[in-house]
């Protein structure tokens, strides 16, 4: 579970590798073309613009594993590990979105509202 | 209830304009449900809810400039939508927000020529016919277009499929 400015949104736990609190890690440089991180060069994703959402003041990074690149994705909080039935999330279907490369792929219930969940393979 | 051919009509208004659906694509009318906003949809997309456990997707008319004569109106248009409208279109299912929701029924007549658009405020290009209505002028919505124009599938034979298809999440 993380956030994103003010929303609230989720990502399966195994497609993340790590992460990165730029707090106390002392190996991660961000630059104008992405991230290195351990020496690795990786795309640095902004989720902020993706979900119109506006950008906290300390990010974590969120090192992911999508279907065709690894990449560190800006989130403003990582919140929790949750087991979410995989019946419970409901697919979002495509014809609603404006482009076919979309950030978020299903949506299940969370307390009194709804969470959204990132369609990482689609995102990278 | 309404005559002419078309069965009956479900009634709703978006924002003052006076719209109706036939009622046979209408699966339920309940209360404005949790809607989650989803980034990266269209204008018109208010978000989605979690109806029957299915992602039911929430949709704003007021903002589809297309639907409306003066496409500037759309942005402008005040929805006290409290109702959601849930339509069977094929094997997808759709929500529409609405206000004041009702049978159309005691329908008075056919408005005089020219002042339908006026009244409605709705394109004549979505309209299937206008009717008079207890002194209010109504727009049966063509159906067939303002769907396609939300990008919804086809509800043919051959073009129906079902939410979710061609969909990664694996719907």
């Amino acid at each position: 579970m993380m956030k994103i400015g003010d929303g609230r949104y989720a990502v399966a736990a195994d497609a993340v590798e790590q992460i990165v609190d730029p707090a106390v890690e002392g190996d991660l440089r961000l630059d104008e073309a992405g991230a290195v991180y351990h020496g690795e060069r990786l795309d640095l994703v902004d989720l902020h613009a993706a979900a119109a959402e506006r950008r906290g003041g300390s990010p974590v990074y969120l090192l992911l594993q999508g279907a065709r690149r690894r990449a560190l994705v800006a989130v403003d909080g990582a919140e929790a590990i949750r087991e979410v039935p995989a019946e419970e999330i409901a697919p979002l279907p495509a014809f609603i979105f404006m482009r076919p490369e979309r950030a978020f792929r299903g949506v299940f219930p969370d307390g009194p509202g709804l969470r959204l969940l990132l369609d990482q393979d689609a995102l990278l | 209830m309404s005559g002419s051919g078309d069965g009956r009509l479900i009634g709703f208004h978006l924002g003052d304009a006076g719209a109706a659906l036939p009622l046979g694509i209408v699966r339920q009318v309940t209360e404005r449900p949790r809607v989650v906003r989803v980034p990266g949809t269209h204008a018109f997309v208010s978000g989605v809810a979690l109806h029957d456990g299915v992602a039911l997707p929430v949709y704003h008319l007021g903002r589809l400039a297309a639907l409306w004569s003066d496409p500037d109106r759309a942005g402008a248009v005040r929805m006290d939508a409290d109702r959601l409208i849930v339509c069977d279109w094929g094997e997808t299912g759709i929500g529409l927000l609405g206000g004041r929701v009702d049978l159309v029924e005691g329908e008075d007549g056919t408005p005089d020529a020219g002042e339908e658009d006026e009244r409605s405020g709705l394109s004549g290009a979505f309209v299937k016919r206008f009717l008079r209505v207890r002194g209010e002028t109504i727009a049966l919505l063509d159906t067939e277009r303002l769907f396609a124009s939300l990008g919804l599938p086809a509800a043919g034979p051959g073009g129906r499929r079902e939410t979710g298809e061609d969909d990664p999440a694996g719907g």
